[in-house]
């Protein structure tokens, strides 16, 4: 079986103090959730895995390709999702993915009616944190890696996810194995 | 819509605060000081420094994870970004120029060239700040002030041109330096 993520103790050396060695897999159609030391860590594995930071020793291989070499063709593999709750005051839902789709190439109108459609898989998520899973999803990703989600929406962010590998990275094993018991309850 | 107009649109609309309070000052300050060169290339120069360093990162994070994780090249990425505060500040020089108007005095064709020129390259000159701290940060708004007062002396001493050139080669030095950096800069 082939892998979408492939770290290898990869070890962020950018950063004060570094960070890692980060040794995981995530195999297609497969749901990752992992536990880090702390917050830093898991934040910087995500950002690992999707490209967005890359390792200064280690290797990380998305979908075969390095994003140290091809970051481009590994951001189209991967879609991120931060921490942070989106600033509503700032945006609303069709402004927001009007803007993701036009980042990711997509046609709007399109973008918006699958938008739609995620949301209402994701009832009962809190906007600030269902609007950025849309918005990550749009794009149709191999691979959605999420930074620290919340533990309480497991459920609903794994049916919008639908087939597709899901990492998540997390601060407590409580958060991790509440991702585990909702993979197991919504199967890819 | 292209990402470079997402982009741009986006920060603009995230920024309007502060556009709003440099398009108000210029408007003001042009129609209490509407002679001469000094008063838009300065103030609105100053305008340009103050709205390059609010879209430095960290100061909407939510746009800055979208921007990094979208599959985009960083020399895409970081012309859509400078577009940014540029736009902004030759906004705030159309207010001031509206202000002087007001005031009773019509702007001269060669003043409004060599203001939104010298505007434009003091503004990329300080975009190079936003992504570095200490020491280098100060030197590049240090730079930032000279390119201002460079260009407003070759304007008053030479003709025009060679004030269009110099500003021309410092926003081309300056965006250039501004993408490299961007492209080695780390999030964390």
């Amino acid at each position: 079986m082939g892998y979408l993520l492939k770290m290898c103790e990869a070890r962020f050396v950018a950063g004060r103090p570094p960070a890692g060695p980060f040794t995981l897999r995530v195999c297609d159609r497969e749901r990752v959730a992992a536990v880090f030391g702390n917050a830093r860590d898991a934040s910087i594995a995500a950002m690992l895995a999707a490209a967005i930071v890359k390792a200064g020793e280690g290797s990380v291989l998305i979908d075969e390709f390095d994003p140290r070499v091809q970051p481009v063709h590994c951001k189209r593999v991967v879609a991120f999702v931060p921490h942070d709750p989106l600033p509503l005051e700032e945006t609303d839902f069709r402004r927001y993915i009007a803007y993701r789709a036009a980042l990711w190439g997509i046609d709007g109108m399109r973008a918006l009616a699958h938008a739609q459609l995620l949301i209402e898989r994701l009832e009962g998520v809190h906007e600030a944190f269902a609007y950025p899973i849309a918005g990550a999803l749009i794009a149709s990703p191999k691979l959605l890696v999420l930074d620290r989600p919340a533990a309480a929406y497991a459920r609903c962010i794994l049916a919008a996810a639908g087939p597709r590998a899901v990492f998540s990275t997390h601060e407590t094993s409580a958060a991790a194995r509440a991702f585990a018991l909702a993979a197991e309850l919504v199967p890819a | 819509m292209n990402a470079t107009a997402a982009i741009v649109l986006s920060r603009l609309s995230s920024e309007r605060r502060g556009l709003t309070l440099a398009c108000v000052a210029a408007a003001v300050v042009g129609f209490l000081a509407p002679r001469g060169l000094a008063g838009p290339a300065f103030f609105c120069g100053l305008c340009g420094i103050g709205l390059a360093l609010a879209g430095g990162p960290g100061r909407r994070p939510h746009l800055d994870a979208c921007e990094r994780s979208a599959p985009l090249f960083g020399r895409q990425l970081a012309r859509a970004k400078a577009t940014v505060p540029c736009v902004a500040a030759a906004i705030a020089l159309l207010c001031y120029e509206l202000g002087a108007a007001a005031g009773g005095v019509a702007p001269l064709w060669w003043s409004v060239v060599a203001a939104l020129a010298s505007v434009t390259a003091t503004t990329l000159v300080a975009l190079c700040a936003t992504i570095r701290s200490g020491s280098s940060r100060a030197l590049y708004l240090a730079l930032a002030a000279m390119t201002t007062a460079t260009a407003y002396a070759l304007a008053s001493s030479l003709p025009v041109a060679f004030e269009l050139a110099f500003c021309a080669a410092a926003a081309f030095l300056a965006l250039r330096q501004y993408g490299e950096a961007l492209a080695r800069y780390d999030p964390v």
